[in-house]
């Protein structure tokens, strides 16, 4: 049993951190937006989704390469979330300061499977694959177990941590960063200093759908896409923000770790049809012992 | 006395005159009435136009002969919308209104399922496409016919073909379904008649985006051959999951999981060598022949295949019984399928040779069309297709 352990652990800890890494991304967006809005948009689901067909197109049709196709992914996405929360979730939010958030949040469930049928009508529901080769594993023997590590999942987690470190960078650095994390941590003290929350919002809504998008394309570049790319991912991108604790971005890099790892690990005792129920078990752990999260609500 | 023609004495005339009337002028009396219930909107809408083509076919050519019992065949047909609720208002239809004696073509499992209570409550004979193992479960008294190999049997002609392939070690890879576990029951027991096992079966959520620890606890069994018994989104993982493992083993997946769509989103080199098994129609066969005609088409889906042969076989029962009730259907459909009799193809032909009082064994486009008592079919022709350079090519059909 525990020689049985041993050989698995490090192979599972390793899948679970690069699932951890690519869910990290949407998770980020995700939180993000919430930090600044308050209210969970839904439409994660089916901007993963545009963001995969973005950079499908980018690659298949135009031919470009992956870097290149990665900008398309998280241009068309964040212009789109931008639209969607400008002209149908904003007007809903303003409605009432108690029940605006809660409508806007279930607008939003209806907006994804719109722009899901919209992007089954443009598509159609065929499965679709990048224009990439396939490698075969390398393989390292550690003297007590074999790992296997692909050179597509060692490169899609590289391209997320460079996001996730560019994102910090712009948080902690620029102007523009600053005040996001103030209006998230304050709104009030935010607007007697000036910040336009107009603005802020608007960017939030931008960058956090194209780092959905990103997220959607590198899942489909590990996988194939369809109109239900997005919407596969998205319970344990929820899963991963709330255990980080909703509204803190460090929280959901964290969150998406410990739900990417656990089902993994989960592997070792449980069926893997079981797998998702990990994440929801992560977030009444977690939530139990510490309410707001394991990070809490601090944005940054 | 005046002979007086009374109002008594001209009913029992008009009621004896068919009898004394030659077979055509019978032919245009009461017609036989059947129903179809094929899915022409909803997720059969590609197929149900096709199968309901090729029961007209049959009730033309039954017709054009002189019908059958001296009656034409009125066919009344009626949309399924591959849905439950809409299927049962329509089967009420054909059985309360149209009182039909047979409802021909249902496709989905869960139309079937809906709709057989009421067949059976109304003997009213159900012939079906539906594969679900639970259909002919049901207490349906002989009033269900299928022509789908359930998917005990398709599990058992993947036994045949895997030990045929000299597989030894069988690993399951399933996705989370109804029928995964029966599927294993059936190859745990099945591959042992072939010199094989079944050594295990990992059932994944086929809804996540990464299987790599499932992957590997296949590997780690050892096996030679793996099944992929998912859905084509998955297996695309699941395939490109195995070929980075570095496996070269045997693959085998349901036709309708490893298809084209799959084979033109993945580069070839993941996907060649991989196998597919899907019940097939009677290639060979007359039938089969005739049906390309009628549909204009080199290749008839299997459901097409399958409602041709529900006409037939209908027709062939009515007139084997001299009776048109869904009972005489009942009673008579395995006399006319299957046994010792003159093997036919076409309807026409079978109409003939019983018309002579011979025995008739029919088999149509679909297959031998040979029942269980439970109103399974016996066995039918399965294809059996290899992946390589990205397009399927046939290895048999047998």
């Amino acid at each position: 049993m525990l020689a049985h352990l041993i050989e698995e652990l490090p192979q599972l800890i390793v899948n679970g951190l690069v699932v951890g890494t690519i869910l990290a991304l949407p998770a980020i967006g995700f939180t993000a937006i919430y930090a600044v809005l308050r209210f969970p948009n839904f439409t994660v689901a089916s901007h993963a989704t545009m963001g995969a067909y973005a950079g499908f197109v980018a690659n298949v049709w135009f031919g470009l390469p992956v870097l290149p196709s990665l900008a398309v992914a998280f241009i068309v996405p964040a212009i789109s979330g931008l639209v969607c929360d400008e002209y149908v979730l904003k007007p809903l939010r303003r409605t009432s300061a108690a029940t605006g958030p809660m409508a806007a949040a279930i607008a939003a469930v209806a907006l994804t499977i719109a722009l899901e049928n919209v992007i089954r009508f443009v598509f159609g529901n065929d499965l679709r694959g990048y224009d990439l080769p396939v490698y075969r594993d390398w393989r390292f023997d550690l003297g007590f177990a074999f790992l296997r590590v692909g050179p597509q999942q060692v490169e899609n987690a590289a391209i997320s941590v460079v996001v996730m470190a560019a994102l910090f960078t712009f948080l902690a650095f620029t102007r523009t960063g600053k005040m996001m994390r103030a209006v998230a941590d304050n709104p009030m003290l935010a607007s007697i200093k000036g910040i336009n929350a107009e603005t802020v919002a608007r960017l939030a809504s931008l960058i956090g759908m194209g780092l959905v998008g990103v997220g959607g394309m590198l899942l489909g570049l590990d996988t194939s896409i369809d109109p239900l790319t997005g919407f596969r991912a998205v319970l344990t991108v929820f899963a991963a923000a709330v255990v980080g604790g909703l509204g803190s971005i460090p929280g959901a890099v964290v969150g998406a770790m410990v739900v990417g790892i656990g089902e993994e690990l989960s592997l070792l005792v449980l069926d893997a049809s079981y797998r998702t129920a990990v994440g929801f078990v992560a977030i009444l752990v977690v939530l139990t012992f510490r309410p707001r999260g394991i990070l809490g609500e601090r944005a940054y | 006395m005046p002979n007086r023609l009374t109002r008594r004495a001209l009913a029992a005339g008009l009621a004896l005159s068919p009898l004394l009337a030659p077979a055509v002028v019978r032919a245009q009396a009461e017609p036989i009435r059947l129903g179809t219930l094929t899915p022409l909107t909803g997720a059969g809408g590609p197929y149900g136009p096709a199968m309901r083509k090729a029961l007209e076919g049959v009730v033309e050519a039954v017709n054009s002969a002189g019908g059958v019992a001296g009656r034409r065949i009125q066919l009344y047909g009626e949309d399924s919308q591959t849905n439950p609720d809409a299927a049962v208002r329509a089967a009420r239809k054909l059985i309360d209104v149209d009182r039909v004696s047979a409802i021909m073509g249902t496709w989905a499992s869960a139309v079937t399922t809906a709709v057989a209570p009421l067949c059976w409550e109304s003997r009213t004979m159900l012939f079906t496409v539906s594969g679900a193992d639970s259909i002919t479960q049901l207490p349906h008294r002989g009033y269900i016919i299928r022509t789908q190999p359930n998917s005990t049997l398709q599990i058992s002609k993947l036994a045949e073909f895997l030990g045929a392939q000299g597989a030894k070690r069988i690993f399951i890879l399933a996705a989370q379904t109804p029928f995964a576990l029966t599927n294993r029951q059936v190859l745990e027991r099945e591959m042992p008649k072939y010199g094989g096992q079944l050594l295990d079966q990992v059932i994944y959520d086929k809804d996540k985006t990464v299987f790599r620890s499932e992957v590997d606890q296949a590997l780690r069994a050892r096996p030679d051959f793996i099944f992929l018994n998912g859905y084509t989104p998955d297996v695309t993982i699941l395939l490109r999951e195995l070929y980075r493992a570095g496996w070269t083993g045997g693959k085998v997946a349901p036709a309708y999981a490893i298809n084209q769509r799959l084979l033109d989103s993945l580069p070839a080199e993941v996907t060649n060598g991989a196998f597919t098994w899907a019940p097939s129609p009677d290639l060979e066969s007359p039938a089969f022949k005739r049906l390309q005609t009628l549909l204009g088409t080199q290749d008839p889906d299997p459901y097409s295949c399958q409602t041709n042969d529900h006409a037939s076989l209908a027709a062939l029962a009515i007139a084997k019984a001299g009776a048109w009730t869904g009972d005489a259907i009942r009673e008579n459909v395995r006399k006319i399928s299957q046994g010792d009799g003159e093997r036919v193809t076409e309807v026409t032909e079978g109409l003939k040779l019983l018309a002579a009082g011979r025995e008739i064994n029919y088999a149509g486009a679909s297959g031998a069309c040979d029942f269980t008592d439970t109103g399974d079919i016996l066995t039918c022709p399965f294809r059996y297709e290899q992946a390589e350079g990205a397009k399927l090519k046939t290895v048999r059909v047998s």
